[in-house]
């Protein structure tokens, strides 16, 4: 129990939230955090090459 | 019969290339374990939002005063849910879209009677006190005319309102047992004996908690804690979650609405933002066959990005 304890919310996201604020947009620096990862998650997937790409070219 | 040309965007060209056998269970089952390992690995590391719930007690015991001013809001009836009209009276028409006067037309489903179910009915249920009992007792006798000007009498001295030593007292005349009411209520609340009625309310169940949500979302207290934590609609608080977690992201073009005119001024914005989103999320339902629209894709060429080692070797 006191293990798991320990292990609870290594990264605490208990304090009072950070914001940023930009004309009529007003936003959690956490959530523009997500938001900027899941961005990177689509060019990253748009760029990355196929897994097997080397293996197929050898096979032709 | 003739043979049409070919239509980009509506039809699919014979696929003429070499077929190779894939394994989707196998993807699948890839898939699905790296996310539950991150999902532990992600909880662990950064906890849950759990804040300890705010309920009428809380509510009673931090701030009696804004409890028995929401309280006697109840009673003469200024407070949102008192005059908000459908699905919980008829005070007002609600929220309408254009000529569509959708609240009222879904009619009054759960009936509140702000005076009777936040006031005068938990007072009922307490323990026999003679002097509640006597003020209950004049409160039916008298006639609604006479019920409207104590009321009207103690709210032009709420001003004056003070806790003092566990009591809330005013400077006030002729507002007969009302001053009572208000009094007994505060203490039912920061006992824990009013959100114990308002919840079962004389159901068998006890997880119904509109009402004293409802109450809660009257007063003044609840707002404040919104506010601090950037909860508010005028906050993009449907997106955020309490303290420094993120919140709902994908939330963002809901809220968005809400921030600009002619929604930010508006007191239909609620059924106004739902009726903007219902229009997008049609005509995204309806890309596939809106002309110009379903041309997007291959016009901007994402898919040659995605398949550009086939495209190189054409």
């Amino acid at each position: 129990m006191a293990f798991i304890s320990f292990l609870a919310a290594l990264i605490p996201l208990d304090g009072l939230g950070h914001y940023l604020h930009w004309g009529v947009i007003y936003i959690s620096v956490a959530n523009f955090i997500v938001i900027v990862l899941m961005i990177l998650t689509f060019i990253t997937a748009l760029l990355a090459p196929f897994p097997g790409r080397s293996r197929r070219k050898e096979s032709k | 019969m003739s043979k049409k040309g070919f239509r980009p965007d509506v039809d699919a060209p014979e696929w003429k290339g070499g077929h190779q056998p894939y394994d989707i269970i196998k993807e699948g089952t890839i898939a699905l374990i790296v996310v539950a390992l991150l999902t532990v690995v992600f909880a662990v590391m950064f906890g849950s939002p759990d804040d300890k719930e705010i309920t009428i007690k809380t509510w009673a015991n931090a701030a009696p005063l804004d409890f028995a001013q929401t309280a006697l809001g109840e009673m003469n009836g200024t407070t949102t849910t008192a005059g908000y009209g459908a699905p919980y009276n008829t005070a007002s028409t609600g929220q309408t879209l254009g000529p569509l006067q959708l609240a009222k037309w879904a009619g009054v489903r759960i009936p509140i009677n702000t005076e009777k179910d936040f006031v005068i009915r938990p007072l009922e249920t307490q323990p026999y006190d003679p002097t509640l009992s006597s003020a209950l007792t004049s409160w039916k006798a008298a006639s609604s005319t006479q019920q409207t000007t104590w009321v009207n009498n103690f709210t032009k001295a709420s001003n004056s309102m003070k806790f003092v030593n566990g009591n809330v007292v005013a400077s006030t005349s002729d507002s007969g047992p009302v001053p009572v009411f208000i009094n007994d209520l505060t203490h039912m609340a920061r006992s824990g004996a009013l959100d114990a009625d308002l919840i079962s309310g004389g159901s068998f169940f006890t997880t119904d908690y509109t009402k004293p949500l409802l109450f809660l979302s009257d007063g003044g207290y609840l707002a404040k804690l919104a506010q601090d934590q950037h909860l508010l609609g005028s906050q993009w608080g449907m997106m955020n979650e309490t303290n420094s977690y993120p919140g709902q992201a994908w939330l963002w073009l809901y809220t968005f609405w809400y921030q600009i005119t002619p929604f930010s001024s508006s007191s239909n914005a609620d059924v106004q933002v739902w009726g903007m989103m219902m229009l997008l999320s049609v005509i995204l339902l309806l890309v596939p066959v809106i002309p110009g629209l379903r041309a997007l894709p291959r016009k901007m060429k994402v898919y040659r990005l995605i398949w550009r080692e086939h495209y190189r070797d054409q």
